[in-house]
Order: structure tokens, then C-alpha cells, then sequence
């Protein structure tokens, strides 16, 4: 206490840390998974098992992490045992509420759709195989190919990646947070995350079952998102700029101030975006398959989105004009 | 009817001496390090080159629109009949999108609850004995004005329509209930 008036250290404008920027990621890398892996499944040819390993990596991890990220929000929050309240009390002007009624269809269906993909290891030779038994009948009357489950779930995907960045967006006191391109931006990274982490996955856990032709596909996708991210991040920027006042100077210093400024253009730009562009130009020219480079790719796109969701988090937090 | 309890803090008579500070943490029973209202003293330099004190009263500014409420998703934030913003602890998860969301630093996390806290205009305890606020009641200057804006007789109408009053960040388009008197030797950015 240094002043008249007392402590000021409850007035930081820095409120969420780093476990809101892991669940942002995760949750998006969740969504980014499912829509990955329904895309592949519905390429022609895919749909019937057995299923190729991307399709297998991205049903895994689409259930997987969105629990691990609610985990973390859970353990978060000041009131930790309350949490139960926060699904049984409602506010559907509050983008939180939205989020968690969203997230009662999506995970669910996450979780179905993995079973599907699994069905062999989940009832015949995996170690649970006994204790699963009754669910058996349920999981194969649902089908293979369940067409309205499998739609239904590529929605509440893009609604998880997308709400994900509405949850920030809907913050006035932060400048960097309440634009709205930023929904869209946290959708595009939270694709490219889940094509990444898919392919990671798959090439790591599935390689036998993994077909040379859809990791290409899922890597020229990945091209495409990447630039769309950068794009996006650049229209925001500017954007801010013009719209002056607070947000004019919200932007240049989140671009040039201290720490963050070094994270958005080493981690963000270097590490996220100029990388896997540069990979794709040079090692994988042509569309040549070079498994040590694709793995690379998927690691650096994924590091640069944990980086996006951070510095996100923390600058917009930071630099409030 | 209802009422609608709002408050003037006039730039002119504020003398930043802190008493509604210690008053509302005694009233309250505010834990230590942490601060419903504080009063800000920022020393400034009129154009001339005079020495002149700018007054802050940092505390919640009561919106009509209320970021804090809307981004809640319990309804554990809420405004009352009286249009006072408080809080139902029991309810609260403490996911602190509230604090987060109010543009006006208002908020803190009460470390015995866990839940936010903030200024309720006394709700809870003068309020309710028919008293003003503590902050109003001690102070020595006569700075803050509190009462009804529902009640054209009501003393903070009286003030209102004799004096210039702005309000924070208007352009948000909060609506606070907390009106600034500014200093009227000028010269001062508010």
C-alpha cells in the first residue's frame, strides 16, 4: 500500500489466465477435430469401415480434449464445487450459458461418433470389452453411417469453435476482445488446430491405417486455412485501426508493446503461420509426402494456435486504452 | 413504484480525504487489501500552470445496462427493484466473467466467498434501516448526493437539475447511475 487510498491491486484488468487460453484452444482443436475427421469420412470411398486412421484420430480426439479443456474450466473457476449450478441456471443472454447448452448436444455426439469409429477395440479386443457389452446393441443400431448424428455434430462443431470466440467478443471493457471478426478468427485457427492435430494423431497412433491420399488432402486444406488466419488477424488489426479512439491505440500497442508484442509476431506469425507456409513451399513442394516435414507442419500450426489463444487472452486483457 | 437510487459525486467539494474509503469498510466489513470505493487523487496542472487535484471515486457506477448482468450465466448477478446491481453469492460458480466484463473495475473476488463483491449502495445494511450509504453519511464536505431518480422531489433531482453532470465512459452506453460533478475551474481532463 503505497497511496492514500489503499491497495490498487485488485483493479488489474488482467481476470482469465492461462487455463481459459488452454480451454480456447483445446475446445477449438475439439471442434477442429470433428469437423477434420467428418471431413475425410465423407470423402467418397471413406464411409464404411475400416476406417482410415485420420477419421479414427480426429473422433478420438474431439471427445478427448473437449473434456480435458471443461476439466480445466471447471478447476478454474473460484467456486470450483458450485460448477453444477452452472448447468442448471440459465441466462441465454449470456454467451457462457449458450456455450454450455451447446455443449450438452455437442459432446455427447462426440462421444457416439467415437464409438462408432472404435466399435472393434471399445467391444471386441480392447481391455473394456466385457464391461462395454450392453452398450453394444445400442451403438450398432445407430449404423455406420449415421447421416443426421454426423451432420448434426458438424454443427455443433463450428457453434463450439465459434462461440468459443463470441465468449471474448462479448466483453466490451477489452477492446481486442469486442471486434467481430474475432469469432471467425478463433473458428479458422480452431479448423486448422484439429486438421493439425489430426494428422499428428494419426501419423503418430494409426500410420497402417492412414491413406497417403487423405493426409494430402487434410494438408492442402490446412494450406488453405492458414493464409485465411493470417488474412483474418490482418483485417482485424487494420480494421481496429480505423475504427480510432480506443481501439487505434488498443492496436498498436497490442502490435508493439512489451512481451505479447513478441509473442504475436514470434509465435503467432513466426512460429504459426510463416513456418508452415514456408514448409509448404520448400519441403513439401508438389505435394510431395515426406512424413518427418508433415509431422513438423502439424506441430508448428499447432504451437502457433496455442500462442494465438494466448495472446489473445492476455493482450486483450492488457491493453484496454 | 419503484425507486431508482443513483448518486452525484461533485468534483468541486471532494477533498480526496478518504472518509467514505474507511467508512464503507467498517460499515461493510470489508476484508483487508481488498476495497468497495476508493478515491482516487490525481494531481494535475491547469493550463496556466496552477496545481489543481482531479477526484476519482472508483467504485461501481450502478448501470441501467449492466455488462456485468448480461454476461453472467447463473443470473447470479442481477439488479434489484431498487435498479441496485448485486450480487446472490449462492448462486455464483465464480467464473469472474462479471469482473472481466464490467468496464469499470468494479468488481473484485471476496477472498472468503470466492464469489465477486462491489459497492451495493449499502443494500444490505443502511439501505435497508432506511440510512444512507455510509460514503454519504461521513462525508465532511457534502461531495456526495444520494437519493431517489425516480422521485422528482427527491434531493439528487434537486442537484441534478442545478448542476453539470457527466458520466463515465457514456459512449458504452451503460447508463450509470453515478453522476460526476467536473471541476469547474476547467482546463482538466476528466
Amino acid at each position: 500500500m503505497n497511496q492514500l487510498w489503499g491497495s490498487m491491486e485488485q483493479y488489474s484488468t488482467v481476470v482469465w489466465h492461462w487455463p481459459i487460453a488452454v480451454y480456447l484452444f483445446l475446445a477449438g482443436l475439439s471442434a477442429g477435430a470433428a469437423m477434420t475427421s467428418l471431413i475425410v469420412k465423407w470423402i467418397e470411398g471413406n464411409g464404411k469401415p475400416p476406417w482410415d486412421g485420420l477419421i479414427k484420430a480426429g473422433a478420438l480426439l474431439a471427445p478427448v480434449t473437449i473434456c480435458l479443456g471443461l476439466f480445466l474450466l471447471i478447476f478454474d473457476l473460484t467456486r470450483p464445487l458450485h460448477f453444477w449450478k452452472l448447468l442448471i441456471h440459465y441466462n441465454f443472454g449470456s454467451v457462457m450459458t449458450l456455450g454450455v447448452l451447446a455443449l450438452f448436444i455437442y459432446t455427447p455426439l462426440a462421444f457416439i461418433y467415437a464409438a462408432i469409429k472404435f466399435k472393434p477395440w471399445l467391444f471386441e479386443t480392447g481391455p473394456f470389452s466385457g464391461l462395454l457389452k450392453p452398450f453394444r446393441g445400442i451403438v450398432d443400431s445407430i449404423g455406420d453411417s449415421p447421416v443426421w448424428l454426423e451432420r448434426t455434430l458438424f454443427l455443433f462443431a463450428v457453434i463450439i469453435g465459434i462461440y468459443t470466440g463470441f465468449l471474448l467478443s462479448a466483453m466490451y471493457s477489452y477492446p481486442l476482445f469486442n471486434t467481430p471478426l474475432l469469432p471467425i478468427l478463433f473458428l479458422a485457427s480452431g479448423l486448422s488446430s484439429g486438421v493439425a492435430a489430426c494428422i499428428l494423431f494419426g501419423l503418430l497412433f494409426f500410420k497402417s491405417e492412414v491413406n497417403e491420399k487423405n493426409a494430402k488432402y487434410l494438408l492442402e486444406l490446412d494450406l488453405r486455412v492458414v493464409p485465411m488466419e493470417l488474412l483474418l488477424l490482418f483485417a482485424l488489426f487494420v480494421g481496429m485501426y480505423f475504427q480510432g479512439g480506443d481501439k487505434a491505440i488498443v492496436a498498436v500497442q497490442a502490435l508493439t508493446t512489451g512481451i505479447w508484442a513478441w509473442v504475436f509476431w514470434g509465435g503467432v506469425i513466426g512460429v504459426g503461420i510463416a513456418t508452415p507456409l514456408l514448409i509448404a513451399v520448400t519441403a513439401l513442394k508438389n505435394h510431395a509426402y515426406r512424413v518427418g516435414y508433415i509431422l513438423l507442419n502439424a506441430w508448428v500450426v499447432l504451437i502457433g494456435v496455442i500462442f494465438l489463444r494466448l495472446y489473445i487472452l492476455y493482450a486483450g486483457q492488457t491493453f484496454v486504452g | 413504484m419503484a425507486k431508482k437510487y443513483g448518486m452525484i459525486h461533485d468534483n468541486n467539494l471532494c477533498i480526496g480525504c478518504q472518509a467514505c474509503n474507511v467508512a464503507c469498510r467498517s460499515e461493510n466489513q470489508i476484508p483487508e487489501s481488498v476495497y468497495r470505493l476508493q478515491v482516487w487523487v490525481k494531481p494535475e496542472e491547469y493550463p496556466n500552470g496552477t496545481l489543481g487535484y482531479e477526484y476519482h471515486r472508483q467504485s461501481c457506477v450502478q448501470c441501467e445496462n449492466t455488462p456485468c448482468v448480461s454476461v453472467c450465466p447463473t443470473k447470479a448477478s442481477y439488479k434489484n427493484v431498487d435498479g441496485i446491481v448485486l450480487i446472490d453469492v449462492d448462486l455464483c460458480v465464480g467464473c469472474l466473467y462479471c469482473v472481466a466484463a464490467c468496464p469499470y473495475q468494479a468488481r473484485y473476488v471476496h477472498p472468503v466467498t470466492k464469489a465477486p463483491d462491489k459497492c451495493t449502495f449499502c443494500h444490505e445494511s443502511r439501505l435497508g434501516r432506511g440510512e444512507e450509504p455510509a460514503c454519504v453519511t461521513v462525508c465532511p464536505t457534502d461531495a456526495l448526493i444520494f437519493g431517489d431518480l425516480n422521485d422528482p422531489k427527491s434531493k439528487i433531482n434537486q442537484a441534478l437539475s442545478t448542476r453539470v453532470t457527466y458520466r463515465q465512459k457514456e459512449s458504452l452506453g451503460t447508463n450509470p447511475k453515478i453522476f460526476i460533478v467536473p471541476n469547474k475551474k476547467g482546463g482538466i481532463n476528466s
